[in-house]
């Protein structure tokens, strides 16, 4: 495999409503502090991938604009995944194994505040004819899941309560939030159900913003100046869609993407001293830190998706929050997940280091 | 016992609403429509002149510079006549849509041709905006309610 | 590319309005083709790249969440790839370079499209609310495109009504083919009602509900595959940006770099020479010239002339989509796979009906949006040198 890193991240405020920018003008800013962190011009990216989806933004074709983002002229190689900007982070790491360039731009945008009820789309990411007809509400599945959490033991409400807590306070050091603060966990524990046990603030907040990874290959990875985060490992895999079927206790497929990429990176999620886990509720933080062998990982130092949810960014902030760790100096090994669809259904996984293979 | 008949079709109603963000480059192009007024912007770095101008050039990923008013009259650069009926349509067939290329700007927009029999919209033809009236102005691309040939004598 | 790769296995369904299947019956039907073809099971598989184009002509979102089963995607990395109407190029290219980069022995890649569930032309007509109520759709948007063609090129009016009845007579020798109707004349074309002025019904594609799947792998696999392969000899992808002034919308150069990109990975250096068969991504008539143009394979302003001559038709030295092509079939997330897989099926000698005798390099080629993505790839019977 060559040699890849991340040599720079950044990300606008997530925010709960942004009624300013279009999705070019929210994309162009993030993609510019990318490029010039790592020392790079547009004309040095050899390819470009990105992530959003259509039922966010609320029109056919919606990625399309983001294109005058990246300035797609002369002709540039590119690709989108409909899909959280994570498996476009997937998808540039390949490109950038085939040796066709060094340079990948992978960009992401989610506007989680345009939809007026998410209840009228998120059931659409259902099985149309079984599933998609009960019209359970946004949160249900992860109710659900949650509620089989704490009936087997593996977590309580209080500890849901202490995750948002210390999330909520993490935050604090975070500029890109969207909620941070101190809170007191038996305020949290006062305060009604959303779907039980899940409460409010168990919820991921939903948001607007824009984050752009520069990953590089080979030598390219270390002309920039500072410290760049090697992706020693990356896999994802999926899980079967039905909820009835799968054990909502266990994210196997997390596991199994774990593993995979620990034979690639030669160390594993249980010497990561940071994992940015994407847990859009706080039960599934539990579970994954359980599904990824997690060791004594400080888990979402940025305040990870409980802090702010900017829908199809998400996971890509997560590789992003990772690798800053690394390249800010403070960390030598990191693990990053991203998810796709609702209950952990299909998990990636990637592990970073601040040395190359 | 005669077994019930096979479920062949469920209607899966769906209806999403959603918030449209116009965007900075975008509001200020639309807020000059509700003045009954075309705004362009030329871009510092290639000189093109866009109508509606985005808030950066799509080539140069700089910003582009001020307003400036157009006049507001231009030319089909292309068109097509649709001729069939849709669910979700608003005008009835046939009508004409254009790309009209206004005087003073590089880019092209789009919008209907209409008092004139869609057999004698030509390439090149010269055309004019038609504003509602001013109760029906507004922030909109319907402020312009179409485009109408401009005849020779007024050219 | 250092190591061969070549499509091993190639799968579809019958493009129609398949109101008889769920949508996952109607995938399994393209992805059971595609495995028995290359005599593999779901355990072969290492990946699955999905290309479907906007949910919300059918309604399901994230879809590769609930074919997971129908794919046999359970256990596998699993990538729903979006870029307009090249999506099926696009996964096609993705699929092998997952191989390519040695992260994946076998990949399965899926489309379709089941637009019967919606209605196509109200999903794409879905303004901003503070846009002109335009209500063109598809064809409105090309129609004025190919009205500048036809005015720089001079072209005469029945160029479109020769590919119609060259395309919709090779359906007829597809047994996937949606629309299969003998015997179409000239005057048939010229006297369909009118659409959007210039294309008439009979020159625009369907839309259609259909599924295709391949199988990629390397070389060392290919060898052991029961039928031959289609060795891919170049392939490549670019996207332009919509809005700028200047752009020209009849001959992208995205297009133009895209082909030139696949014929250099090719090492071909005259494709009208060198290409046997072309299937090319045309959803309207007149896309014939203007891509035969675009992707090299005619001078500019020319290729109305390779139309005229008959050399496009299934009996000319350049039959362009002897599947009967887009016009005949489109279901839009799978016609991009369905043009690369026919071009595979080509080279392979199994196109059956519609085999070109002696087709050894083939072009697939795929187009999105307003001609802004484009995908293409040389497929051909020979490993690469």
């Amino acid at each position: 495999m060559r040699e890849v890193a991340v040599v720079s991240f950044a990300q606008s405020p997530c925010v709960p409503a942004d009624r300013e920018h279009d999705m070019a003008e929210l994309v162009q800013p993030v993609v510019r502090e990318a490029l010039d962190a790592a020392g790079l011009d547009r004309d040095d990216v050899d390819f470009f991938a990105s992530g959003s989806h259509d039922f966010f933004e609320g029109r056919t074709f919606s990625y399309i604009e983001s294109l005058d983002a990246v300035g797609a002229w002369p002709p540039i190689s590119e690709s989108h995944v409909e899909m959280d900007a994570a498996w476009a982070f997937a998808e540039a790491w390949t490109w950038l194994q085939l040796g066709e360039g060094d340079v990948a731009l992978v960009y992401g945008i989610g506007r989680g505040s345009l939809a007026v009820d998410l209840d009228q789309v998120m059931p659409a990411q259902l099985d149309p004819y079984l599933l998609a007809p009960l019209r359970p509400h946004r949160d249900a599945l992860a109710g659900l899941q949650a509620c089989a959490m704490v009936d087997a033991g593996l977590t309580s409400e209080r500890h849901l309560a202490e995750v948002v807590a210390r999330c909520l306070g993490a935050a604090i050091a975070n500029p890109a939030a969207q909620r941070s603060g101190r809170v007191r966990v038996d305020d949290l524990l006062a305060k009604p159900y959303v779907a039980a046990p899940l409460r409010e603030h168990d919820v991921a907040p939903q948001g607007d913003a824009a984050a752009v990874v520069v990953l590089a290959a080979g030598t390219a990875a270390t002309r920039p100046a500072g410290r760049p985060a090697w992706v020693r490992g990356l896999d994802h895999r999926m899980e079967t869609h039905y909820p009835g079927v799968r054990d909502l206790t266990r994210a196997g497929s997390a596991g199994m993407a774990a593993a995979r990429a620990a034979e690639m990176a030669g160390f594993s999620a249980a010497e990561a001293e940071v994992a940015e886990l994407h847990t859009e509720y706080s039960h599934q933080e539990p579970l994954l830190v359980t599904a990824l062998g997690l060791g004594g990982a400080e888990v979402n130092p940025s305040g990870g998706p409980l802090a702010g949810r900017p829908a199809t960014a998400t996971g890509l902030v997560r590789i992003g929050e990772a690798a800053r760790r690394i390249m800010d100096g403070g960390v030598g090994r990191a693990v990053a997940h991203a998810t796709n669809g609702p209950a952990l259904q299909h998990n990636l996984v990637c592990l970073l280091a601040a040395a190359p293979s | 016992m005669t077994l019930p008949e096979p479920v062949t079709t469920m209607a899966g109603p769906l209806r999403m609403d959603y918030t449209y963000v116009a965007g900075a480059g975008r509001s200020v192009f639309l807020r000059g429509l509700a003045g009954r007024r075309l705004l362009a912007r030329r871009c510092p770095g290639c000189s093109q002149v866009y109508v509606p101008a985005p808030e950066m050039c799509s080539r140069c990923l700089r910003p582009v510079g001020p307003p400036f008013e157009l006049a507001g009259r231009g030319a089909v650069s292309t068109f097509c006549v649709v001729n069939f009926p849709f669910p979700g349509q608003v005008h009835e067939p046939p009508y004409v849509v254009a790309h009209i290329r206004l005087d003073g700007a590089d880019t092209r927009l789009m919008h209907l041709v209409r008092e004139v029999a869609p057999e004698r919209v030509h390439i090149g033809m010269r055309v004019e905006p038609v504003w509602v009236p001013d109760e029906e102005l507004a922030a909109s691309a319907t402020s312009i309610r179409h485009y109408r040939p401009v005849w020779p004598a007024d050219a | 590319m250092s190591a061969a790769l070549a499509v091993v296995g190639v799968g579809q369904s019958r493009q129609a309005k398949r109101r008889e299947v769920t949508i996952g019956a109607l995938v399994r039907e393209a992805v059971d083709a595609a495995l028995a073809d290359a005599e593999l099971g779901f355990a072969d598989i290492d990946a699955v790249v999905l290309s479907k184009t906007p949910d919300l002509f059918d309604g399901v979102m994230n879809p590769e969440l609930y074919l997971a089963d129908a794919m046999g995607a359970v256990g596998l990395p699993v990538t729903r790839v979006f870029t307009g109407g090249s999506v099926g190029g696009h996964a096609a290219i993705f699929g092998a370079h997952l191989v390519a980069a040695g992260l994946a022995r076998r990949v399965l890649v899926v489309a379709y499209s089941k637009e019967s569930e919606g209605n196509f032309t109200w999903a794409l007509s879905r303004g901003l609310p503070f846009s002109a109520h335009l209500g063109a759709g598809a064809g409105g948007h090309f129609a004025p495109v190919i009205r500048e063609y036809i005015r720089r090129s001079r072209a005469p009016e029945h160029i479109g009504w020769k590919v119609v009845v060259n395309h919709r007579g090779n359906a007829t020798r597809n047994p996937y083919a949606h629309i299969r109707r003998a015997g179409i004349t000239l005057a048939e074309v010229r006297d369909s009602p009118m659409l959007w002025d210039p294309i008439r019904y009979l020159e625009s594609c369907p839309s259609s509900d259909g599924s295709c799947a391949v199988v990629i792998t390397g070389a060392e696999l290919a060898a052991r595959a029961p039928r031959p392969p289609a060795w891919i000899h170049g392939m490549a992808w670019r996207t332009e940006t919509g809005h700028f002034a200047g752009r020209d919308e009849v001959n992208p150069r995205a297009g133009r770099d895209c082909a030139a990109e696949a014929y250099r990975q090719a090492g071909i250096a005259d494709p009208a020479r060198e290409i046997d068969v072309a299937e090319l991504y045309i959803p309207y008539s007149w896309y014939e010239p203007m891509w035969l143009e675009n992707v090299g394979l005619a001078e500019e302003h020319r290729g109305w002339r390779l139309v005229d001559d008959d050399r496009t038709a299934f009996g000319g030295d350049l039959p362009v989509n002897p599947s009967g092509g887009v016009l005949a079939g489109n279901p839009t997330g799978a016609t991009g796979l369905l043009r690369f897989a026919e071009a595979a099926l080509q080279v392979r000698g199994l196109a059956g009906e519609h085999q070109v005798d002696g087709a050894r390099r083939a072009v697939g080629h795929a187009m999105g949006g307003a001609s802004q993505f484009h995908a293409l790839w040389v497929v051909g019977s020979e490993v690469p040198a």
